[in-house]
């Protein structure tokens, strides 16, 4: 048997599931180790191999892959832990990764600051040197400028260095000649070299090459400033898979939802900030195919935040308009929207006399009242716990028994009488309030972005989200959701489901009726060559295995115009566009084909087309002209999916499954009511449980409400759907083959 | 029968509405053309019941802060029952409570079974609106119709049906295309805010919305007559200068502010202050109103939600005829940049009551825009220079100002352009944009730094309009603090000739490779230097925003 691994560790918990070949399914939760997360990492394989009585030795030899989500270089960011970081930019522009443009988010509140520089202005420093709009060289860049530089960085101990030059994008040669000699002197010398870490030096054209200056500078900086910590990470975890002789693949999800090699990441290790998160939307685009759905949105709801992202025609949705607390990135990442909406949010009345929820958050420590640990305020859970969607006896299959008692005396003298309500109604009123804030957080990724949520499949991960979703969907109008089985750890499962994916991109500013056809073409497939060559490296196999004669040949194999077909990769040229005259760009999502024989016509029409479905109108008509901004390239290789057991005789087992009556509130008729409680781990492939219902699984709870009935599919995934709109039942769309996907 | 209400729905409301005002705002940002308009935000977008009071608003410049409700009464008093669903009705006009003649509204109404619930509206800065000069500031206007053209309430669709005429009148007298395709985008942001309404009345049902609209109001008025009880009771006033009106060199015309706060309630009275001028100098009502509601904001806590219970404690009196509020037919472009001298008379006067809740002076506002001929594309461009514009804010209480964020009215909302593509749009090349050492006034609470830019201005015969204020008194500091540097601009020819304009000039003919130089100032500073944590001090020694001799003469710490 062979197996594949998914890591994904958090704040509190690491997560791992182990895939076998035959779709045998191991699944664990583990402490997080915060210090050192890779002692968590071995600690969660080790109890893996004992809860499948394998020797860990065996085990291992038995995996092949093992893809790993990290929140190191987050958290860095998170907490301002990053290296000592230093910028070389042009004379004139020291200020710009502070400036921010110019913004202050918060135009009412003069007591809220500007974000703490990644590089402090004393460690910026500037050089003579000029490339103008057009590319050429108006200052010749001089290499001795940088000395006194390195002296300087040299006394204050800078462990990491970035470069960003004005136009670079048009012209990066300054930009190579000053990343070459920093390299070179800022090595330790061989004698020192054991044990002391060159500084970490990285420079724009290699992080981002695309114009706009202020997005690039930051997103430079920001891979500076994670780069030792990540690349540490990394040494140091490869170093302790060799120990335990772990001789399969390590591969590491990045922001944008596909995975790469950990030498990719030590190069532009900004790619990993959303590397945790990332894996539920790819998840998400897995369960909703394998229901038959092209498009999907996937929720989140953890201890603090709420996360909401789209899937659309079976890929999650990437934006490069992401930033995370407050420092811009402009990498392409899963376009994820975060609220402050979870299980901690704290309940509060305002001046006003009206109850709010969050966005602050009592968090996992001191936690909710419930929890006993400290907490002294009102949370979510708390509530949740009142209205009966909890167990007080069964909540992460007993490990933590929670206080009913306390949740509502707690709301009783913070709320409750201060609104003159009851208990039940005040936590009721929690209840409705949080579900409205994240039903406008999904409308925000949703129908702010141009598209109808009801056309979406919902699909709820994270343990706290299944009792809230009844009620977010019937605000958004959204016919059903889904909890898949493995909802708890569904970014460790989605790990799993993700392609090797790279992104390249290079500015090119032009009208269409300027572009030379030869120079397009020439450009698309330099990227289109450093990702193949990328690709087999990380050992996807080439349509052609090359010849005997080496790397040359190897090359040829894949000369623009050839059709890849039949090959493991695939290539998703995107191309940033505007009409003439307007000032920001659309990214259009366009055929190779229509790259390679140049057939604008067709892109035309379809940004026509785009255009008018995201903004209501196009400029057809008026025959207005179009401008190329840039052009991007996304490279997948595409990987091995694991299989997943399925069955759907199992119906018969909800006699034996149902555990208890129990009290529990009605958002619908606004009582509470005696509802039946089923247990969730025994299978129950096929049957169906008639809402009202509370569905308890060790790792989360689903509330099926009163309006709603819940088909539990062949997977053992809970398919919750609104019985007005289904009034027969519902139908999975096609017959599954996983095999197939 | 009273309904009886649900203090939690009241709460969703709220949330509901709001999201529905960013909804429409998101919009315009990404439909619009001007840059004003897409990346300045210089746009409100607001949802109204159907008296017109605010039901929310999202202001995105704070200028726009009161612009939109005074309106919508104005309408409603001029078409009484003859309105209908499908109407969308366009306004600018100044003497009919507009704010800026450039800022030209669009309201429609919602209706809920035949009968009128609301109205969603959106205002927007076009990039021409007729006039002698494109762009709508014309330093040399005495009067209105030497600045734009006038529009009253007037329907552009009835019933749902173009008026095309009406639309083809309008636009002949308005210079860019580009502000047909902005009106456009601003009519989508009202049909999706229309059509949400709409749908939210249909579910909660006429009776429930109007009974916990009202507590929403209700609620929200309690929050702000809280904030008020809070300042002492008293009268308290302030004063400060406006220099230049464009026409009369030495000029200046003082705003003078009473302020009676009489337990839960608050009046800002400006009756003492200046006439009008003769020049574009002069206020209107509805900015001036505006100018004092976004200031008072500041003052108090940012979560008040904006509706109409947060403006009904507030009383304004701003007599026609002063510089405030001037008197059919004045010019008035410029009034919408009274605001700093409206916030700094506001600041000066309370504080002495609340000095923890106000700042020092912010800097102010000192704008040039370029127009020409940019010769890679063959096309005209018009850019407003933002980024050179912004200076500091003042610093308060407990923390320093904040760094290169703009006047006031803006408050961080308007972003600067991004350099490369400045150089894509236009012929100029940007020499230098960095923070001014010792800009920011120094105190124990330092006011937030000013830049300084330069750029070098290619492609031949540039036009520069000039406008704004801050080059004759520095930005004030508090309780000790200091002041910060002037705003200053200034022309090197490569003749080596050089040219300082006037706060509100037009420079024509600018040949290729000049030289512009711009300073805006930092913000003031609050409290006695000498007690600025040594810390801090050195840290801004150390990042080479405070100088060494600074440091030691001002701040008395030797680095």
């Amino acid at each position: 048997m062979k197996f594949k691994v998914g890591i994904d560790i958090g704040g509190t918990f690491t997560d791992i599931i182990a895939i076998s070949d035959t779709g045998d399914t191991t699944v664990h939760k583990t402490l997080s180790t915060p210090l050192d997360p890779s002692i968590g990492f071995i600690n969660g394989l080790r109890e893996v191999a004992e809860m499948r009585s394998t020797d860990f030795e065996e085990f291992l030899s038995s995996v092949d892959t093992i893809v790993h989500g990290t929140t190191v270089a987050t958290n860095a960011l998170l907490t301002l832990r990053g290296a000592k970081t230093a910028l070389i930019t042009t004379k004139g522009f020291r200020d710009a990764l502070e400036m921010r443009r110019g913004i202050r988010e918060e135009q009412f509140n003069n007591h809220y600051k500007n974000v703490t520089p990644l590089v402090p202005r004393y460690l910026r420093f500037t050089v003579d040197e000029r490339i103008d709009a057009q590319g050429k060289v108006v200052k010749k860049f001089k290499e001795k400028e940088l000395l006194p530089i390195i002296k300087k960085l040299r006394e204050e101990k800078v462990e990491s260095v970035c470069i960003c030059f004005m136009n670079s994008f048009k012209n990066n040669s300054h930009e190579k000649q000053a990343i070459k000699f920093l390299r070179k002197h800022l090595s330790p010398s061989p004698s020192k070299r054991a044990g002391v870490r060159p500084v970490f030096v990285t420079a724009s054209y290699e992080v981002l090459p695309s114009i706009r200056f202020y997005e690039r500078v930051s997103t430079t900086a920001v891979s500076a400033f994670v780069g030792p910590i990540v690349a540490n990470y990394f040494d140091n975890l490869i170093k302790k898979l060799e120990d335990i002789k772990f001789k399969g693949t390590l591969l590491v999800m990045q922001s944008n939802g596909g995975v790469v090699t950990p030498d990719v990441v030590k190069k532009n290790p900004a790619v990993t900030v959303l590397s945790g998160p990332a894996a539920a939307p790819t998840a998400g685009a897995f369960y909703s195919a394998l229901l038959g759905y092209k498009n999907c949105i996937t929720v989140d709801m953890g201890g603090t935040s709420f996360d909401a992202a789209l899937v659309i025609d079976n890929q999650c949705v990437t934006s490069t308009e992401g930033s995370i607390n407050r420092y811009r990135i402009a990498l392409p990442s899963l376009d994820i929207i975060t609220i402050g909406a979870g299980g901690g949010s704290i309940g509060w009345i305002d001046n006003g006399g009206l109850l709010r929820m969050g966005p602050q958050s009592a968090g996992a420590m001191p936690g909710p009242v419930c929890y006993e640990r400290g907490g002294t305020v009102p949370a979510c859970t708390d509530a949740d716990l009142i209205l009966g969607y909890l167990n007080p006896d069964f909540f992460a299959g007993g490990k933590l028994k929670l206080n009913k008692t306390k949740a509502e005396s707690t709301i009783k003298s913070a709320l409750a009488d201060k609104l003159g309500l009851s208990v039940l109604e005040t936590a009721a009123g929690m209840y409705r309030i949080i579900n409205s804030n994240m039903a406008q957080g999904v409308r925000e990724i949703s129908v702010e972005r141009g598209y109808d949520p009801r056309e979406f499949l919902f699909i709820v991960a994270g343990g706290a989200g299944s009792i809230h979703s009844s009620e977010i969907c019937k605000e958004l109008e959204i016919p059903m959701f889904v909890v898949p089985n493995v909802s708890s750890i569904f970014c460790a499962a989605g790990m799993l489901l993700g392609d090797l994916k790279h992104d390249y991109i290079r500015s090119y500013f032009s009208s269409f009726s300027k572009i030379d056809k030869k120079h397009f073409l020439k450009v698309f497939n330099e990227m289109k060559e450093e990702g193949v060559q990328t690709l087999l490296r990380e050992g996807i196999k080439s349509p052609t295995p090359p010849s005997p004669s080496g790397r040359e040949k190897a090359k040829q194999v894949l000369p623009i115009g050839e059709d890849l077909g039949g090959a493991s990769i695939e290539l998703h040229p995107t191309l940033d566009m505007r009409y003439v005259g307007q000032y920001h760009e659309v990214p259009l999502q366009v055929e190779w084909t229509d790259i390679l024989n140049f057939n604008l016509e067709n892109v035309f029409e379809a940004f026509h087309k785009e255009h008018n479905r995201q903004f209501g109108y196009s400029l057809k008509e008026e025959q207005t002209e179009m401008e190329l901004i840039n052009i991007r390239l996304r490279m997948i290789g595409k990987m091995e999916k694991p299989k997943f057991l399925s069955s759907k005789g199992e119906a018969h087992n909800l006699e034996k499954a149902l555990k208890e009556k129990r009290k529990a509130y009605i958002p619908e008729l606004n009582v509470l009511q005696e509802i039946p409680v089923y247990d969730g781990d025994m299978p129950l492939g096929g049957a169906v449980i008639k809402g009202p219902a509370v569905i308890e699984k060790i790792t989360t709870s689903v509330f099926v409400s009163n309006d709603y009935d819940c088909l539990v599919d062949e997977f053992g995934s809970f398919v919750v759907y609104n019985k007005l709109v289904y009034p027969d039942g519902f139908k999975m769309k096609k017959e599954i083959l996983v095999s197939s996907l | 029968m009273s309904v009886k209400i649900d203090k939690i729905l009241v709460s969703i409301f709220q949330r509901a509405f709001k999201s529905i005002t960013d909804e429409m705002s998101i919009s315009l940002t990404k439909t619009t053309r001007s840059p004003i308009l897409c990346e300045a935000k210089d746009f409100v977008t607001g949802l109204y019941d159907a008296k017109g009071q605010m039901l929310e608003q999202t202001e995105n410049l704070p200028i726009l802060s009161f612009s939109l409700g005074p309106v919508c009464k104005v309408i409603l008093q001029q078409y009484g029952s003859d309105i209908h669903p499908g109407d969308v009705i366009i306004h600018n006009d100044v003497f009919s409570m507009g704010n800026q003649n450039n800022d030209v509204a669009i309201f429609k109404p919602i209706f809920h079974n035949n009968a009128l619930v609301g109205w969603s509206a959106a205002k927007g800065h076009q990039a021409d609106i007729g006039g002698a000069v494109q762009g709508g500031y014309n330093p040399n206007a005495t009067e209105v119709w030497q600045e734009a053209l006038r529009i009253p309430a007037v329907k552009l669709y009835e019933k749902g049906k173009l008026r095309k005429d009406v639309w083809n009148l309008i636009f002949a007298n308005i210079r860019l295309q580009m502000v047909q395709e902005d009106i456009k985008a601003q009519i989508g942001a009202c049909t999706l805010g229309e059509r949400r309404l709409e749908a939210f009345v249909a579910k909660y049902g006429l009776e429930v919305f109007e009974s916990h609209k009202q507590a929403l109001f209700d609620s929200t008025e309690k929050m702000m007559r809280a904030e008020i009880k809070a300042i002492p009771n008293g009268v308290y006033t302030g004063g400060s200068m406006v220099y230049f009106d464009g026409k009369h060199k030495g000029s200046k015309f003082p705003i003078r502010t009473k302020i009676t706060v009489e337990n839960d309630n608050i009046t800002f009275d400006f009756s003492k202050s200046s006439p009008q001028t003769k020049g574009f100098v002069n206020g209107i009502y509805t900015s001036t109103c505006s100018a004092i509601t976004l200031t008072f904001l500041q003052m108090v806590n940012p979560n008040i939600p904006h509706n109409e219970g947060m403006i009904k404690p507030l009383k304004y009196i701003v007599p026609e005829g002063t510089i405030l509020n001037a008197s059919y037919p004045a010019a008035t472009t410029f009034g919408n940049h009274l605001c700093p001298q409206i916030a700094d008379s506001i600041f000066k006067a309370l504080g002495p009551a609340v000095p923890e809740r106000i700042t020092a002076g912010w800097n102010h506002l000192l704008c040039s825009l370029f127009t020409g001929n940019h010769p890679r594309t063959g096309k005209k461009y018009v850019d407003i220079c933002f980024l050179g514009l912004k200076g500091g804010s003042g610093a308060l209480k407990g923390d320093d100002g904040y760094d290169h964020i703009g006047m006031i009215d803006a408050s961080g909302g308007v972003l600067d352009q991004d350099y490369e593509m400045y150089e894509q749009q236009t012929p100029h090349m940007i020499l230098q944009h960095e923070y001014l050492c010792d800009s920011g006034g120094a105190g124990e609470w330092r006011g937030g730094l000013g830049t300084e830019t330069k750029i070098l201005l290619k492609g031949g015969d540039t036009t520069m309009v000039v406008f704004g204020d801050g080059d004759v008194e520095p930005n004030y500091g508090l309780f000790g603090g200091k002041g910060s540097v002037l705003n200053k601009i200034e022309l090197k020819y490569k003749n080596g000739k050089k040219l300082i304009p006037m706060s509100k000039d037009m420079i024509h003919g600018i040949p290729d490779n000049t030289r512009y130089f711009q300073i805006a100032g930092g913000g003031g500073g609050y409290g006695n230097p000498k007690k600025r944590d040594k810390e801090k001090v050195l840290q801004d020694v150390k990042n080479e925003v405070v100088s060494k001799k600074a440091a030691e003469k001002i701040y008395g710490i030797k680095s």
